[in-house]
């Protein structure tokens, strides 16, 4: 009975939470009941990591053109989560490791809780050898020239859109092409629709399925302005186990561009959570510690 | 000191070198093959200026945590000097030292860095940056440059590196002081005369002084770098930190100029005029001398971050007061004294991306001579030995986007001087593979003859470039 007790508690205390704003270090996952909105601010909070008090990670981008000629970035990425410190929700810093031209070019990004905000971004640019302030990129650029866009990786936020909560249904499966695999094949997701606020943006909706289990964004259908499909991305999330807890993870993406046949894989590994990152190294000065 | 300097940094590297060589371990490099061909000029319509090969290898090894050291040899062979005899007789012998490394030229980085949450030291031989301008070097005077190609090479390799120690101590998470002292010298150098970048002023002496040698004078130079002593070190500080969302800077740099200013020492007057010179046939004894001076400045960039008319702009500038530098004056063409004056320097900068992807960033700056003229002369271009303005007003524009998944990277940089005196650079690169690079340029100048970039009115360049990484 005890326990019984204790799970409707957390229970409670997990919805309760949704009405306002999630807690920083805390890790939600959606539960049956929910609305569309609960379950997309969960969405975002694991998206972003907001879960975990710093992370960092080794990414690798692959480019792949419809006759399979490949392109390939390598970056490492540290996170600090701020909590809303100074009004600040995270600090990030990505640095390319590869290839050799771009290697060193490191972006320190610091993002605010205020949705309203853009982030606050310096480059280490290797060719200068000096930081250089940048204004931040529009949202719909495409991400590092991938087919991702600079708000589908890293700037869309909760407020961005609209909601509504198709219904509950088993993932038919993606087939991710990297490795020819069929992934999450029969998983339960709720599925949700997702209109953007901003007139005239690059899609008009998008359908989201959210993985019950993690709470994570497996795939996504974007629409243009006629309704037609053009771009699909799949995200592969997992639990990573740090003995006491467990974080939902992303380890690969891929996201296809129907009107190209052009293709973007993000493959994540490395990943670190909790160690102790110190703040001094999401800072100017450490940007400038750049050798390459 | 510069070697006491190197000694410590073997000394502590050594020292701290006591594990095997293994994943600590990384490096990375280049070999590039470059083309400057000559559009159009006086003698011929295309020229090769340059065919260019460079070695460039970076290594580093983490000794622990904090100790890092960091190595960067670079080698260039440039074959257009080795042909010039077959290939086209331009060629002049002064250029021959810009065919291939010379003296320590070879060394771009060697130093040793220890990192801290709030203590950063860096010890050996490096560039320092200051300043948030693009292209114009107001506040960014702590290294000296190599202009053999004017301003055109990127920023880091038209720097020289020098040996020195950089302290950086920050007693709060987003303030830091920079403390440095620069025990090595070098002089700022510019193409010899004839080169396809040399100046106009260059040219000038070179030319007048073939003439006085034809006619039984002479003209000799004699050059003063600042004695190789402790107490002729620079010295510099710079406080960075933020009010709110604005950062800024405050900079103080003292110290011998790296810039050589020429003096005339003696005159022997052996005859009269020559013809067409102007000047007495005699034996001329010029020198040229750095000078000690002060430079005292600040920055600052604030991007605008919340919704408004201004949001997604970002807005830098830079101010710098130089104390004491030399100027030139004279008449147009004509250096007659050199007196050190105060000069003042701004520049403001505006960047926002439009349509997606495409980035501008428009720069406005002056250049403020303090005394116009001195003894009746006025102040002078010290590249063109042109006249000046009191104010000199600047104006750039950079436009940069990318195309097919940024594997093209096409950019132009307009650079604008109030005497209709500028320059346009277009330069387009593209991604065959990871580690394969090609880039196309084109370098487009205009202006009166004695403007920076006007002196090189007749001197537009195609550059072609072939980069394979490693």
């Amino acid at each position: 009975m005890r326990w019984l007790f204790i799970f409707a508690g957390c229970l409670l205390l997990n919805l309760g939470v949704f009405a306002e704003k999630l807690e920083y270090h805390k890790v939600y996952t959606p539960q049956e009941g929910m609305s569309a909105e609960e379950i997309m601010k969960i969405m975002y909070h694991n998206k972003y990591s907001l879960f975990a008090r710093d992370y960092q990670q080794t990414g690798e981008v692959l480019y792949v053109d419809p006759s399979g000629f490949t392109r390939k970035r390598v970056w490492k990425r540290q996170r600090i989560v701020k909590a809303g410190q100074e009004g600040i929700s995270y600090k990030d810093l990505v640095v390319m490791t590869y290839p050799t031209e771009l290697k060193g070019l490191a972006v320190l990004t610091w993002t605010y809780e205020d949705p309203q905000k853009d982030q606050n971004v310096w480059l280490w640019i290797p060719s200068l050898k000096k930081v250089r302030k940048i204004s931040a990129s529009e949202d719909d650029d495409a991400f590092m020239g991938s087919d991702f866009t600079v708000e589908e990786v890293s700037t869309r936020r909760f407020e961005d859109e609209s909601y509504k909560l198709i219904g509950s249904k088993n993932f038919p499966g993606y087939k991710f092409e990297h490795t020819g695999e069929v992934k999450f094949k029969d998983k339960p997701c709720f599925v949700v629709e997702c209109t953007p606020l901003k007139p005239h943006w690059y899609y008009s909706k998008r359908i989201v399925w959210i993985d019950k289990d993690t709470g994570g964004n497996i795939f996504e259908e974007y629409y243009d302005k006629n309704g037609k499909l053009f771009k699909t991305l799949f995200r592969e999330w997992v639990w990573t186990d740090l003995g006491d807890k467990k974080y939902p993870t992303q380890i690969s993406l891929e996201c296809k561009d129907l009107r190209t046949n052009h293709r973007t894989v993000i493959l994540m590994k490395d990943t670190e959570y909790d160690q102790g990152l110190s703040e001094y190294d999401f800072t100017v000065k450490a940007l400038m510690r750049s050798r390459w | 000191m510069k070697k006491a300097l190197f000694l410590a940094l073997l000394f502590l590297g050594g020292n701290l070198w006591a594990k095997p060589i293994n994943e600590n371990l990384e490096y990375a490099g280049y070999l590039k093959t470059e083309f400057w061909l000559k559009n159009y000029n006086d003698e011929s319509h295309l020229s090769l200026s340059s065919f260019k090969n460079t070695f460039d290898l970076e290594v580093e090894y983490k000794l622990s945590e904090n100790w890092t050291f960091f190595f960067h040899p670079r080698f260039f062979y440039d074959f257009a000097y080795g042909l010039r005899e077959d290939f086209n007789s331009n060629f002049d012998r002064n250029q021959f030292k810009m065919g291939h490394t010379q003296r320590t030229e070879w060394l771009r980085d060697c130093y040793l860095d220890f990192t801290s949450d709030k203590l950063d030291i860096r010890i050996g031989k490096q560039q320092v940056v200051w300043g948030q301008a693009d292209g114009l070097p107001f506040l960014d005077r702590v290294m000296p440059f190599d202009l053999t190609y004017y301003w055109l090479p990127d920023f880091a390799d038209i720097r020289i590196p020098l040996w020195m120690i950089k302290v950086e101590y920050s007693p709060e998470i987003n303030s830091t002081l920079q403390f440095l002292l620069i025990p090595d010298f070098e002089a700022s150098r510019s193409a010899p005369a004839n080169a396809p970048f040399s100046f106009k002023g260059v040219n000038s002496f070179h030319r007048v002084k073939k003439i006085m040698e034809a006619n039984g004078g002479s003209m000799s130079t004699t050059i003063y770098r600042p004695p190789k002593e402790f107490k002729n070190s620079r010295v510099g500080l710079r406080w960075r930190s933020m009010i709110g969302e604005l950062e800024y800077t405050l900079n103080w740099l003292y110290g011998y100029s790296t810039s050589a200013y020429t003096y005339l020492d003696q005159t022997i007057i052996t005859g009269g005029p020559i013809p067409g010179l102007g000047m007495p046939k005699g034996n001329y004894y010029y020198s040229r001398r750095h000078k000690l001076m002060h430079l005292i400045g600040f920055s600052f960039n604030k991007s605008f971050v919340n919704p408004g008319l201004f949001e997604g702009w970002t807005l830098r500038g830079e101010f710098a007061y130089f104390h004491n530098e030399p100027a030139y004056y004279g008449t147009d063409g004509n250096r007659k004294r050199t007196e050190r004056t105060d000069k003042y320097t701004y520049v403001l900068g505006f960047d926002k991306t439009f349509f997606t992807n495409w980035v501008f960033s428009l720069q406005f700056a002056q250049f403020i001579h303090d005394k116009k003229t001195f003894g009746g002369y006025q102040v002078l271009n010290s590249y063109t030995y042109g006249l000046l303005d009191k104010v000199e007003n600047y104006l750039t524009l950079k436009v940069s986007t990318d195309f097919m998944h940024e594997r093209l990277k096409p950019e132009v940089l307009i650079v604008y001087n109030d005497d209709n005196d500028g320059r346009i650079s277009f330069k387009a690169k593209y991604e065959l593979r990871d580690n394969l690079w090609f880039t196309l340029g084109y370098h487009h100048f205009w202006g009166p003859l004695r403007g920076s970039n006007g002196q090189f009115r007749n001197n537009d360049h195609l550059v072609l470039e072939a980069k394979y990484t490693f």
